[in-house]
């Protein structure tokens, strides 16, 4: 019992939230056809006003929010799914686009470093379990799972395709080392 | 209701706290250019919820107090 107050303490002291996120997507652009892999990073916030707010880490450029975490998920989502979007309306050739993509990516701001710090303190809680909302997201550890994105060119003449392509949508508690 | 900031606030705030910024309109969303940074992902409503506007302030580099003297943050 001596062991545990000390990290029930420093889990409630954690207000941002490491989290692992892994997206897959199809992209059209001008004559190309782009697959877009991330395996990311965020902080999940409750902010004064009572929402969850999914803030970007990498990609840094980005935010959203919901009423619970999963609503912030999907709408983050949805968010980064439209920024993709927009790139490729932009770009005028598929190496643009993956030059764009790979930018915005990759152009990190200060809550890199908030999501170290957050994850230092929730593994100071040790095997104690995460707290409500976040007992039941699975954990993830982020050097089995390292910040990448890949951008493919999917419509080339001798591209095979395979079910083991697929990427299905997911965030993770950042915890385990 | 999330606390929010019309947009004509926000413009006012990088007006005085992010000068040399641009800005346009992108189909999804609003994009603002600052310090060499690209920030894609402003919505287009005419009311921004702030936690969008201090994720923009965190990664253009903007200045904190600068963006609350305007209240935008």
């Amino acid at each position: 019992m001596l062991t545990t107050e000390p990290k029930v303490e420093q889990k409630a002291e954690v207000k941002n939230h490491p989290i692992i996120i892994t997206l897959g997507d199809t992209v059209s652009g001008a004559g190309f056809l782009a697959g877009v892999t991330l395996s990311g990073r965020a902080l999940m916030r409750q902010e004064d006003d009572g929402k969850w707010w999914m803030y970007g880490v990498r990609p840094a450029a980005i935010a959203e929010s919901g009423t619970t975490i999963d609503e912030a998920f999907l709408r983050f989502r949805q968010r980064y799914k439209e920024t993709l979007f927009d790139i490729a309306q932009e770009s005028r050739t598929f190496e643009e686009f993956k030059a764009e993509v790979e930018r915005f990516f990759y152009e990190s701001d200060q809550d890199e470093q908030v999501w170290e710090t957050a994850l230092r303190a929730v593994r100071k809680c040790g095997d104690v379990p995460p707290p409500p909302p976040f007992s039941n997201l699975k954990r993830e550890s982020p050097e089995l799972r390292p910040s990448a994105i890949g951008v493919e060119r999917l419509d080339r003449e001798n591209k095979r395709f395979t079910p083991s392509d697929n990427v299905t949508d997911n965030f993770a508690m950042a915890q385990a080392a | 209701m999330s606390a929010s900031a019309a947009f004509a606030d926000v413009k006012r705030m990088l007006d005085d706290c992010a000068k040399g910024y641009t800005w346009r309109l992108a189909n999804h969303s609003r994009v603002v250019i600052y310090n060499k940074k690209v920030y894609r992902s402003l919505p287009k409503f005419d009311d921004i919820e702030l936690g969008h506007i201090r994720k923009m302030v965190r990664y253009l580099e903007i200045s904190q107090d600068c963006a609350k003297k305007h209240g935008v943050i």
